[in-house]
């Protein structure tokens, strides 16, 4: 059953591709707040892959990864 | 009736619009005007070989007012303001400008200072000055760790970091003292490379040189007295000498006449290049957000692109045909050799092979650039 979650931001790159989405995720982690939920949106298939690595790396939470209608939805917790 | 087109900016992307149009249209059809204030026309790929003392770099510069063609009007004047609703186009000077046509090629800009600690600290080879600079840094080296990267995503040649490396490593053998440095290379996706399959082939060539490279690191801070820089995912690498490509960001003007945000770089349709719901405002160069390369060979494929449409149009056609985001560059992998990569918005470069030839192709380029490339003919 999928995770329940409500993002407090919501990152829509899809059309964009590598290296837009990360870079996007990115940007919006550094202006969240700690616990805030960021849920990115992503037609480029390397992106769940890259996004899953930078938020393991940073030490943030993965929430999960899921398959959409036409895209991925990518969501993390912003845990530092 | 004669046609206005205005050009903002004389660098790569305005000046080989303005020659390719003036190829394309008859002075009695056609007005074509560039606003620009460029000191000089700066060949930026020449920036990884200057610091290394491989070319002269008065080779790589040229006075911009004799590299448009008969029937251009260049003036020497900065862009104060863009109204695209008014049709207007206002300049430090005082004047103003009207249009038929509006070609925005005003390209980026370097920001190292919104970095702390960057412009005390880091080298570059982003512009001529740098990479004098840097030159006579690297003259001086007599051995420790260089740590490589860029600053941020996006900067002008995403190729650059990666072809400054590897001419590196040659250049410390060449010296004799290769093994009294370590290279260190740091880049902000979990490879080396934006694109993928180019990344795979960069990385098996520099295990084979030695140089240790790092992946996810997202330059957040620089600390001077410790001699290191920490990544926003909490990793530190110290540093002898540091080379980061600077941030960059689109114009101000753009910004301050609300054509984008506070970036400064401009969403355009990606298939026409046109601003908005404006079918006569067209952007090209380093100036657009597209998700390509920031880099001449982009803005040349744009300019080709934009200049047949716009000829097309004047003369009573309707152009169909669609950008599709072509870019063809050459890079360098060291020890004299190169390779060409080729893609679009959809297709991604194709397996590559290093060769002599591409290098004889990429040490040759400013010449092709100012003699071929700029003037239109090519």
């Amino acid at each position: 059953m999928e995770k329940q979650f409500t993002a407090t931001k919501v990152v829509d790159a899809r059309g964009t591709f590598c290296p837009g989405p990360l870079m996007e995720l990115i940007k919006a982690y550094k202006s969240a707040k700690t616990n805030d939920i960021i849920s990115l949106y992503s037609t480029d298939t390397g992106t769940k892959r890259d996004a899953a690595a930078w938020i393991s790396k940073s030490g943030n939470e993965l929430i999960g990864v899921f398959d959409r209608e036409g895209y991925y939805e990518i969501v993390m917790k912003k845990t530092k | 009736m004669v046609v206005n087109i205005l050009i903002l900016g004389d660098g790569a992307a305005g000046t080989i619009m303005a020659n390719k149009l003036r190829f394309l249209t008859n002075r009695e059809d056609a007005e074509i005007t560039v606003i620009g204030n460029s000191k000089y026309h700066y060949f930026k790929p020449d920036g990884i070989h200057i610091p290394l003392g491989m070319k002269d770099y008065r080779e790589s510069v040229k006075s911009p007012q004799f590299l448009f063609n008969y029937g251009i009007n260049y003036l020497r004047d900065t862009v104060a303001g863009i109204d695209v609703e008014n049709r207007n186009v206002s300049t430090l000077s005082g004047k103003s400008y009207t249009y038929d046509y509006l070609i925005i090629a005003t390209g980026d800009r370097l920001v190292p200072e919104e970095i702390p600690g960057f412009e005390s600290e880091a080298s570059h080879f982003y512009s001529l000055e740098a990479s004098l600079d840097l030159k006579r840094k690297l003259s001086e080296f007599k051995g420790g760790k260089i740590l490589i990267g860029p600053s941020s995503i996006p900067y002008q040649c995403p190729p650059a970091p990666y072809e400054f490396t590897f001419q590196l490593d040659r250049y410390l053998r060449r010296r004799g003292i290769r093994d009294k440095a370590e290279i260190h290379y740091a880049f902000p996706l979990n490879r080396v490379f934006t694109m993928e399959n180019v990344s795979n082939y960069v990385q098996k060539l520099f295990d084979e040189k030695g140089i240790i490279y790092h992946t996810l690191f997202n330059l957040e801070s620089i600390n001077g007295e410790k001699k290191s820089v920490t990544s926003l995912e909490g990793e530190d690498l110290g540093y002898d000498l540091l080379i980061l490509v600077p941030p960059h960001k689109g114009q101000k003007v753009i910004t301050e006449s609300g054509l984008a945000d506070d970036q400064g770089y401009i969403m355009v349709d990606r298939h026409h290049l046109n601003y908005g719901s404006y079918d006569n405002v067209f952007v090209i160069g380093d100036a657009t957000d597209l998700p390509i390369s920031k880099a001449g060979a982009t803005a040349h494929f744009q300019a080709e692109y934009l200049a047949g449409r716009i000829a097309s149009e004047i003369s009573g056609f309707v152009a169909e045909e669609l950008y599709d985001g072509s870019v063809a560059c050459t890079t360098v992998t060291g020890d004299e050799k190169a390779f060409t990569l080729y893609f679009s918005y959809t297709r991604p470069p194709r397996a590559m092979f290093q060769s002599k030839l591409d290098y004889i192709l990429k040490w040759t380029s400013a010449d092709t650039y100012f003699s071929g490339m700029l003037r239109g003919v090519m």
